[in-house]
């Protein structure tokens, strides 16, 4: 797979942009794009995907495997991206990055954060008997800031994605998603895919560049919050619960 | 017969790879199981195709036509109503019969080839050619057996099926393979004896050896040896049209076009 570094030298898969990107949803997307950019998946009219070759000829990592394995006998665009999605092959992608320090897991950093905010506004109430309070809610507001502001992407995971060009279609896919936009145009165009197909992949909302569901301005200040708890909690990556809550889009 | 003059290659449209067939290079025109069609929800690829101008045939696998059963008119009106809906200038079906007895047999099995069952085929195909709004083509099947005490050649019974209907004769070069390996036939006395100038255009398909037995799968690569078959026949006369058919097991678009390619340049080696 074709792989776009940073100046550090965090090499970057799609499918790992994908994920750092947008979450195990758009890790799927990114590698059935490559799939199909590769002539190793078919898609048909009515959106039903399938393998070329019944033995996984063609994959080159083990997401790619599973997805193809998936595709044996033909399945529906959204739910060979919702199945890949939720694979071990997709939560062991997760645990790679997590070992190269690209991401983190947010859950302890996040625990606590409402004690935090509770404590700020007690002290604000008890700033009224004594100033001191003040400085101390101010404080617990600061740190309650900073839990929430701090997401399952480190500062390497930032940078190395933030080195990630949409160079190809892949690429695209994996910033964008199918069902996104790049250039003013539908990334699923560069498919040449009726619209309806890459409908079926679930939206999320629109976000910027660089500003992923991961990072702390996405996802820790948002209500979006919740589907960060599937980068940011392994147990509920892979075990078939639902990575990304919201859908295989994202 | 207007329209059917110099097809070109073309491929069986099939669902599953209806983008494909769509993105071909070198596709002139497309043939479509009548069955799978239904009038007034015309798949929208097909759709497309007509409004590129690519010639759509639809073809028949249910008439039963070598039946002793008589012929379902609402099979023949389905075929009829398909071939107007996409304005075709011909349909087609098999040499064969599917149903016995009130039993469909789920295969195109082959017809005993006796002056007898020539007279019931006959009749048949005269009785859906009055219901047909356009000429009817006839494709020999891959037989796994033949039928004792036959009387004519697969030839001479086409042949004189010909002469006694007016029909078409669509001739499938891989049937004609399957059948040399599996009960011995000669595919060029077959040639020898049909009139070519019937000639509507040519299947070319692909199979698998089995043990002793050659399945004409139309789920594998097409053999070296079926385009021999194409080439002798193209040697003989020039076919309106080659069709690539291919039902399973889809190859990548790379390989299907090196498919047609390779179809392609059997037909314009004899061009010249
Ligand atoms: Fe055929």
């Amino acid at each position: 797979m074709t792989k776009q570094t940073d100046t550090q030298g965090a090499w970057l898969s799609a499918e790992e942009a994908g994920f750092l990107t947008a979450g195990p949803g758009r890790a799927a997307e990114a590698v059935l794009a490559r799939l199909i950019d590769q002539g190793l998946l078919r898609v048909s009219r009515d959106g039903l995907v399938s393998a070329v070759h019944q033995d996984g000829e063609g994959a080159t990592t083990s997401v790619e495997a599973r997805m193809l394995s998936f595709a044996r006998n033909p399945v529906q665009f959204d739910a060979i991206v919702l199945a890949t999605r939720n694979c071990t092959e997709v939560a062991q992608l997760y645990r790679q990055l997590l070992s190269r320090e690209l991401m983190r897991v947010p859950h302890r950093r996040h625990d606590g954060r409402w004690f935090s905010l509770a404590v700020a506004g007690v002290a604000v109430v008890l700033g009224f008997v004594s100033p001191v309070f003040l400085v101390a809610a101010a404080i617990a507001l600061g740190f309650f800031v900073w839990q929430n502001g701090s997401g399952p992407i480190t500062q390497a995971g930032r940078e190395a994605l933030s080195q990630v060009q949409a160079s190809d279609r892949v690429h695209v896919v994996a910033l964008y998603g199918f069902d996104g936009r790049f250039r003013g145009k539908d990334v699923g165009e560069l498919f040449d895919f009726p619209r309806r197909v890459v409908r079926t992949v679930p939206r999320r909302p629109a976000r910027a560049r660089r500003r992923s569901i991961w990072n702390g301005g996405g996802c820790g200040s948002s209500s979006s919050c919740g589907s960060s708890g599937c980068a940011g909690s392994s147990s509920s990556c892979g075990g078939g619960s639902g990575c990304g809550g919201g859908g295989g889009g994202d | 017969m207007a329209g059917i003059k110099d097809l070109g290659v073309g491929i069986g449209w099939r669902s599953e790879i209806d983008l494909t067939v769509e993105r071909l290079p070198g596709v002139d025109f497309v043939e479509v199981v009548a069955e799978n069609l239904h009038i007034g929800h015309l798949p929208e690829s097909v759709t497309l195709l007509l409004e590129r101008g690519v010639p759509v045939l639809p073809h028949a696998v249910s008439l039963s036509l070598g039946g002793a059963d008589e012929v379902d008119l609402h099979r023949v009106e389905h075929l009829g109503a398909v071939a107007e809906a996409v304005g075709a200038p011909m349909v087609s079906d098999h040499v064969c019969f599917v149903r016995a007895g009130g039993l469909d047999s789920g295969h195109l099995m082959p017809v005993p080839r006796t002056k007898d069952a020539l007279d019931v085929l006959v009749a048949n195909v005269k009785l859906a050619q009055r219901n047909l709004p356009v000429p009817l083509a006839l494709e020999n099947v891959a037989a796994l057996l033949e039928w004792p005490d036959g009387e004519l050649s697969e030839g001479q019974f086409l042949a004189e099926l010909v002469e006694r209907t007016d029909c078409w004769l669509l001739v499938d070069v891989a049937n004609l393979y399957a059948n040399a390996r599996n009960i011995g036939t000669d595919p060029e006395r077959f040639l020898d004896e049909i009139p070519l100038e019937r000639l509507a255009y040519v299947h070319v398909a692909g199979g698998e050896q089995h043990g002793d037995i050659y399945h004409d799968t139309h789920a594998h690569a097409v053999l070296p040896e079926v385009l021999d078959v194409l080439d002798e026949l193209c040697s003989r006369v020039a076919p309106p049209g080659v069709l690539l058919e291919r039902d399973d097991n889809y190859p990548s678009d790379t390989e299907i076009a090196s498919e047609l390619a390779a179809i392609r340049a059997v037909v314009d080696k004899h061009r010249g």
